[in-house]
């Protein structure tokens, strides 16, 4: 037996199985008294709050080689910890083995020849189980096997200790973030820190690091009380005052008004939006406020509107359940290809990178104010604007970039992240930003040269949602998370005395960990990997030239309202839907369309094919990527991680191998050219290895 | 005819000699303009940087490290000629001048033809900005279609690399696969004599190109000429000695060309060769029986065969019914290959073939020979039928005539590529395949191989299996040998199944094409472990087309042998009426051999339910553990893993280009950096210790490459512009009107006329 002599090395309590392991909900609200009480075994160190609730030696199967090791249930999470494992690794968190609990999709016992239970929170397992199945819902597998050598009780119960923990995970959502004093800062000393966007002074930085001359950092929802769902600070108009923006904002959907979310050194502005909320009715000056707002000193406008052609909420769950069913290891592959596109995945994605590559032209190659408006401008407004800036921008191409605009259009912006990966238990589950991370996987891979993060950093990405250490994507708004992390939001004062008392020093000893923490969770090599070796910075330098940027002179009307939908550009009538009257015909957030009188040829219309483009020539840092449906393929490494058959091999080592030599040989010329006598180094040097094709 | 473009009187063409190899494109384009690449290059001894990965590491000297990989076993061949058709990046940009004149006039190749032509026909070109017209002049030689227009407005579009006998707008007529007519606005095919011309031509060729040309402005009885002259000279049924391959023989001088390591098989030498690297010489013998051809016309004229088979069972029954050896593997298990009887009526001749085969097992089915399993693919395996069928499904969907089309089977593309059933022919190949392995290397058994003329489907079996367990056949030279092993001396018939003579449609088959994909898949799964790329195939599968090489225009060595013999001696070819047809593509089955081999199946293999688990096991097994690239090999055959050769079927269609991205890019990385390994260990190997390194100095040869297309070294155009995506009619308010109306004048629009 492999554990046999070294069987208490995994230093759980013993004594504590007993009563945790059919503990009532009631242990699980853990205090920090209790937890000084009991401290945590070194072979686990938990978090703050955290419980190990049962526990039972088994064997990682499904990969050679099979590793031993424990299978532990906390209250959190559920983690299988192989031997030896202290020793190699100091993050608290394992990414290949954690599960948080609301990342369990399925669970499966197994026993002997039967047919294998599923086991769903509060139902009773019916036997002693050989092995357990833990089906991930980000696609990893966990097969856990247990020995058979007088263990059986233990693996019944930790398997009954994983449904308990499930069935109380569903209602109790309460942790309280936990502050390390090891600092964990980001990806390593080298990288600035991710902007959290929580002061106004981030806002700022950022702001002018865009370039953004015409825009101001507005300081109106400081309290939340323009919206809950909005940040506490946003980018508006210089021209207009903060009381013109709350009267504007008032009339948007959920307070969410226009906002500046990228701006692009040609001159034009990204903006988004949520929708006019219709039931209002505006006097004259507050619709001018609006139209200011939206306007944003140019002097065209284009309206997007955001869900058109995009899938829906409820078409984005769905996919990526079928997804999910398809990708399970037994499933069948005899129709494989069908099977996938019956799912729609792709075609989502497809979709969106067709409108987010369609938006980054209007964007880049003009100067104007390009409006994203969502209903709820909290979910696909930032899939696209997240998009629309990776496309556009080579700068946001770089790990800090990309993290920073993830801060900014997903969490800072408020994307219900909770609700929207199932960790509220409310019905509105729809996974957008895995589609996002999965629109960004096709770009990474059409363009493997262009941008600084890896597939591995997706991956990391992807599997953060659910990691229960830090509040970044647990929360829905930022509200929330500022609740969360103690922060007084009800003084004015602190508004005007900006920048003075509080010291940034002093926060940041309290700053709370965030998802951008990656040493938490990832040790040194992986962090390594996050980068894309085949990355070519050259392309950032050559920004475009700035174009005449918006005279901020006289508000005058806007010379032409557009809007765009279906690939195609319909002019407006105006901007906002109550002038005249008209508030009582609109329908929803649906513009008044007009193309449908001007149908030239609907085969043209519909994919956009013009007889001739015009002529501005694109800027030399916009990608354009493929999305025929050749093009868009299959994030393997990611979905097809539960069958292990897949995934090996799958990464060809040229490019990194190469590195390898590279770096190898431009040491051993410099030993050489310090006069050091070369020898030993050449002798030493195996022809086989550099490139040596192993993985 | 020194500077004309192809024929320069620095490449080498060879005369139909045995063997034609096109070389695969060289390097990435360097910087802005040839001029530098010349300079970089003038001190270079390496020929070209070939977009090969290495197989190996660097081997100890360094330098080696490019070209040769491990096939320096063939380094001992004795010189062939050989053949280069892609220019060198010098080359092309040598003198721009001529360029420019010979885009506008037609070269013809020695011993080529002008048939027939007609001008002012306008070639439709769709891009971002929609249709454009080029205007220019149609011509038919007998070698090909080409058409001579006024390209040079759209400058810079000058490819990098071309290739040097087929220019961007050359269709040899081999390749043309389907012409269809325009008629008041409907897509009718042509065939035969026609009664009306039409508007518009649009020609499909088997490389999966489109073109479309407008003859709305062309004269009629030049429309009528030239219409009638295209039909005729591809589609109607055409005599051997009729190939362009002929008059471009007699017509160009043979020119030997440098040494290269392809093993012909030609000669009784190289079959021992091979037998000695297998190290299969204890128990095969390669025999010389059919000479001259005198056993049998699809046999080689060498051969090996089981050590203890009489000599005299060759001649029983003309070479069927005996085991011929393809491969030995290193523990002793060779694979064997066997053309089984024709289907037989007479009862008494039946009984002899009985006993003929009984006898035969009973040689090979004992000491020193392993236990014997026999693959019956014939009957059991894809037939031929099903391969023509779902190959016709498949290049459907990348054979596309405007954009629109192309967007409405998008939509429902995966179905589509599903009910091709392309992929899972290839996928059922290779599984088969996997089974062969397992046997040679698991169960230590030989295995033979039935088909009815072992020319098909063994074909593609054996060489895979080759591929997959000798890393020899990975490296360029190895895989040459080995296509001219199992397929140009094992029989494969070229001219019937690429339809070359245009006799039979039905003998159409793309059976070297279906190999060649296998390959494909196992190249884009381990790419370490192949000395070619991609591009290497692509390139291979083109030149199945390009009738300047004999390689692939005969159906047997027999039949390559009397006709290229006869034309040296320049004595009038005598069609002998040996149909070169008789009998290889039968669909029904041959309920007799079936069960006569049935019989000695059932004693010799296990059951079937047993095979698989084991296949399985052997699969699995195979997977969980970490490759070695200089072993066996196996491909996954899983339902994601199977891919479309993306690089051969979208290569055309640009809207399929990502600029500046695709598979590309990182290769234009990987071969930046073994540059700079190179030269970094060419520096170390040079220095004397002594001396300080001077600093490492910027290498000239990839240093800052233009951004290319996914679709490089094959994209046609350049997009500059932007994708098709915002219709014009609002967006002119916005443009300046002055850039689109000069724009305009360039083309001539055809949405106007």
């Amino acid at each position: 037996m492999w554990w046999g002599g070294r069987g208490r090395s995994f230093n759980i309590p013993p004594q504590k199985e007993p009563e945790m392991g059919l503990s009532s909900p009631k242990s699980v609200q853990v205090s920090g008294a209790e937890q000084s009480r009991n401290p945590p075994c070194p072979a686990l160190r938990c978090l703050p709050g955290e419980k190990v609730l049962a526990s039972a030696p088994g064997v990682r199967r499904g990969l050679e080689p099979e590793i031993a090791g424990t299978l532990i249930c906390t209250n959190l999470r559920l983690l299988f910890r192989p031997q030896g494992w202290q020793g190699r690794q100091d993050s608290i968190l394992n990414s290949d083995y954690d599960f948080a609990l609301s990342n369990i999709g399925r669970l499966e016992a197994v026993s002997g020849l039967g047919k294998p239970q599923i086991l769903r929170p509060g139902s009773l397992l019916k036997f002693v189980p050989d092995e357990i199945l833990i089906h991930g819902r980000d696609f990893r597998l966990l097969r856990v096997g247990f020995g058979d050598g007088g263990l059986e009780p233990l693996a019944f119960r930790v398997a009954m200790a994983i449904i308990q923990a499930r069935a109380q995970n569903r209602q109790v959502q309460q942790y309280k973030g936990m502050t390390l004093s090891k600092a964990c800062c980001g990806l390593g000393p080298s990288e600035p820190p991710v902007p959290l966007l929580d002061t106004p002074e981030d806002w700022e930085a950022e702001r002018r690091k865009q370039g953004a001359r015409g825009w101001r950092v507005s300081t109106v929802n400081e309290r939340f009380d323009v919206s809950t769902s909005l940040p506490r600070y946003f980018w508006v108009p210089r021209r207009t005052l903060d009381s013109e923006v709350r009267k504007a904002f008032g009339h948007f959907h959920q307070g969410r008004g226009p906002r500046l979310s990228w701006h692009h050194p040609g001159g034009s502005d990204l903006l988004r939006s949520g929708g006019f909320y219709e039931a209002s009715d505006p006097n004259r000056e507050d619709i001018r406020a609006v139209e200011l707002l939206l306007q944003a000193g140019h002097s065209d406008i284009v309206l997007v509107d955001t869900v058109d052609e995009l899938p829906s909420l409820a078409d984005i769950q769905l996919a990526h359940l079928r997804l999910r069913a398809l990708c399970l290891p037994d499933a069948a592959e005899e129709k494989w290809l069908s099977a996938l596109e019956g799912t729609r995945w792709l075609d989502h994605v497809r979709s969106c990178l067709r409108k987010a590559s369609d938006i980054s032209v209007l964007v880049t190659s003009r100067v104007r104010s390009v409006v994203l408006q969502e209903q709820g401008d909290r979910d696909l407004n930032g899939l696209l604007s997240s998009l629309v800036q990776l496309l556009s921008a080579p700068g946001a191409r770089t790990l800090h970039g990309l993290q920073t605009i993830v801060q900014r259009e997903w969490v800072a912006a408020g994307h219900p992240f909770l609700t929207r990966l199932g960790g509220s238990g409310e019905s509105e589950e729809a996974p957008v930003f895995l589609l996002f991370l999965d629109c960004l996987w096709q770009l990474v891979h059409q363009f493997p040269a262009e941008f600084e993060f890896s597939e591995f950093f997706l991956l990391a990405l992807h599997d953060s949602v659910r990691v229960p250490d830090t509040p970044t994507f647990l929360r829905d708004t930022p509200w929330e998370r500022a609740k969360h992390n103690g922060q007084e939001f009800n003084s004015y004062t602190q508004v005007y005395t900006s920048g003075s008392p509080q010291s940034p020093v002093g926060d940041l000893i309290s700053r709370p960990l965030t998802v951008w923490d990656w040493g938490l969770r990832y040790s040194h090599q992986q962090i390594v990997q996050f980068y894309n070796p085949c990355y070519e910075p050259q392309h950032c330098s050559d920004s475009p030239p700035p174009r005449e940027q918006p005279t901020p002179s006289t508000p005058s009307p806007p010379r032409s309202i557009l809007l765009f939908s279906r690939g195609t550009l319909t002019p407006l009538n105006q901007l906002s839907p109550w002038r005249d009257g008209f508030s009582s015909i609109m329908s929803s957030s649906r513009w008044l369309l007009r193309h449908n009188s001007s149908s030239d040829s609907l085969a043209d219309q519909e994919w956009g094919l013009p007889p001739h483009w015009g002529p501005s020539p694109l800027p030399p840092g916009l990608l354009l990527p493929g999305f025929l449906g050749p093009q868009i393929r299959l994030w393997k490494r990611c979905y097809l991680r539960g069958r292990p058959e897949v995934q090996i091999g799958m990464s060809a080592p040229t490019v990194s191998g190469l590195l390898d030599e590279l770096a190898q040989l431009q040491q051993l010329l410099r030993t050489w050219s310090s006069g050091v006598s070369p020898g030993d180094q050449v002798a030493t040097r195996d022809p086989e290895t550099p490139l040596s094709l192993s993985r | 005819m020194g500077g004309v473009n192809g024929v320069s009187s620095g490449s080498r063409i060879q005369a139909p000699g045995p063997w034609g190899w096109a070389e695969p494109p060289p390097a990435p384009p360097l910087g802005a303009g040839g001029r530098r690449c010349r300079r970089s290059r003038s001190s270079g001894d390496e020929p070209l940087l070939l977009l090969l990965l290495p197989l190996r590491g660097p081997a100890p000297e360094g330098s080696e490290m490019l070209g040769k990989g491990v096939g320096s076993g063939g380094g001992s061949k004795a010189p062939k000629p050989s053949f280069v058709s892609y220019v060198r990046p010098e080359e092309i940009h040598a003198n721009e001048k001529e360029i420019t004149e010979k885009e506008v006039n037609l070269h013809l190749l020695p011993g080529e033809q002008l048939l027939c032509e007609a001008s002012t026909v306008l070639k439709c070109i769709q891009d971002d900005s929609g249709q454009h017209g080029i205007c220019g002049k149609l011509v038919c030689t007998d070698f090909k279609i080409a058409f001579l227009g006024d390209e040079s407005t759209l400058d810079d579009n000058e490819p990098q690399f071309k290739n040097k006998v087929i220019g961007e707008n050359d269709i040899t007529l081999h390749c043309v696969d389907q012409i269809y007519g325009v008629f008041d606005e409907k897509k009718k095919p042509l065939f035969g004599q026609l009664k009306k011309y039409p508007e518009k031509l649009i020609i499909h060729c088997k490389d999966l190109r489109v073109f479309h040309f407008c003859l709305r402005y062309t004269k009629e009885e030049e429309v009528k000429r030239i219409v009638s002259g295209i039909i005729h000279h591809t589609q109607a049924p055409k005599l051997l000695k009729r190939l362009f391959l002929f008059s471009y023989a007699s017509a160009k001088q043979n020119n030997t060309g440098p040494p290269h390591q392809t093993v012909m098989f030609d000669t009784i030498k190289d079959w021992h060769w091979e037998l000695e690297r297998t190290k299969g010489n204890i128990k095969y013998k390669a025999v010389s029986a059919n000479e001259g051809y005198k056993v049998c016309e699809k046999l080689p004229a060498y051969f090996v065969v089981p050590v203890s088979l009489p000599e005299e069972d060759i001649s029983c029954f003309q070479g069927r019914g005996i085991p011929i050896w393809c491969w030995s593997y290193h523990n002793g298990c060779a694979l064997l290959k066997m053309s089984a009887f024709p289907k037989e009526q007479d009862d008494s001749i039946l009984q002899i073939q009985k006993a003929f085969l009984d006898g035969t097992y009973k040689t090979i089915h004992k000491p020193p020979y392993e236990n014997l399993k026999t693959e019956e693919l014939s009957n059991s395996f894809i037939s031929l039928q099903e391969i023509q069928t779902s190959y016709s499904k498949f290049k459907q969907l990348f054979l596309i005539d405007n954009s629109s089309e192309f967007w409405d089977t998008d939509v429902k593309w995966f179905s589509l590529l599903e009910s091709s059933n392309w992929l899972d022919v290839i996928r059922r190949c290779l599984k088969k395949a996997i089974e062969v392995v397992e046997c040679l290397e698991v169960q230590n058994t030989n295995v033979l191989l039935i088909e009815e003329n072992a020319s098909d489907l063994c074909c593609i079996i054996s060489s895979l299996v080759q591929v997959m367990m000798d890393p020899y056949c990975r490296t360029r030279f190895g895989f040459q040998s080995l296509i001219q092993k199992e397929w140009i001396m094992g029989g494969h018939c070229f001219l019937d199944r690429c339809n070359h003579l245009r006799q039979n449609d039905k003998e159409e088959v793309p059976v070297f094409l279906l190999f060649l994909d296998c390959v494909w898949q196992l190249v884009q799964q381990h790419p370490p472990a192949f000395e070619f790329t991609e591009t290497y195939l692509t390139v291979l599968s083109d030149s199945l087309y390009i009738p300047i090489f004999s390689t692939f225009f005969f159906n047997s060595p027999y039949q390559k042998d009397i006709n290229v013999h006869q034309r040296q001696l320049s004595l009038p070819l005598t069609q002998t009426k040996s149909s070169p047809k008789r009998g290889f593509f039968r669909e029904e089955t041959d309920h007799l051999i079936k069960n006569l081999l049935g019989k000695r199946i059932s004693k010799l293999i296990n059951s079937s339910d047993e095979l698989h688990d084991s296949f399985r096991e052997f699969y699995d097994s195979w997977h969980s553990k970490t490759v070695d690239y200089h072993g066996l090999l196996l491909p996954h055959i899983e339902g994601p893993e199977i891919k479309v050769w993306a690089q051969r079927c979208l290569r055309w269609i640009p809207e399929a280009q990502i600029l500046a991205g695709g598979p590309v890019a990182m290769m234009t990385k990987v071969l930046e950096m073994m540059e700079e390994v190179k030269n970094l260990q060419k520096k170390i190997d040079e220095k004397p210790s002594s001396q300080p390194a001077p600093p490492l100095e910027a290498l000239p040869l990839l240093r800052r490459p233009a951004r290319l297309s996914s679709l490089f070294p094959f994209s046609l155009l350049q997009r500059h512009s932007s994708k098709p995506v915002l219709p014009t009619n609002s967006w002119k308010t916005l443009g300046d009107e002055e850039d689109l109306a000069k724009q305009e004048d360039e083309f001539v629009d055809l949405g106007d006329v």
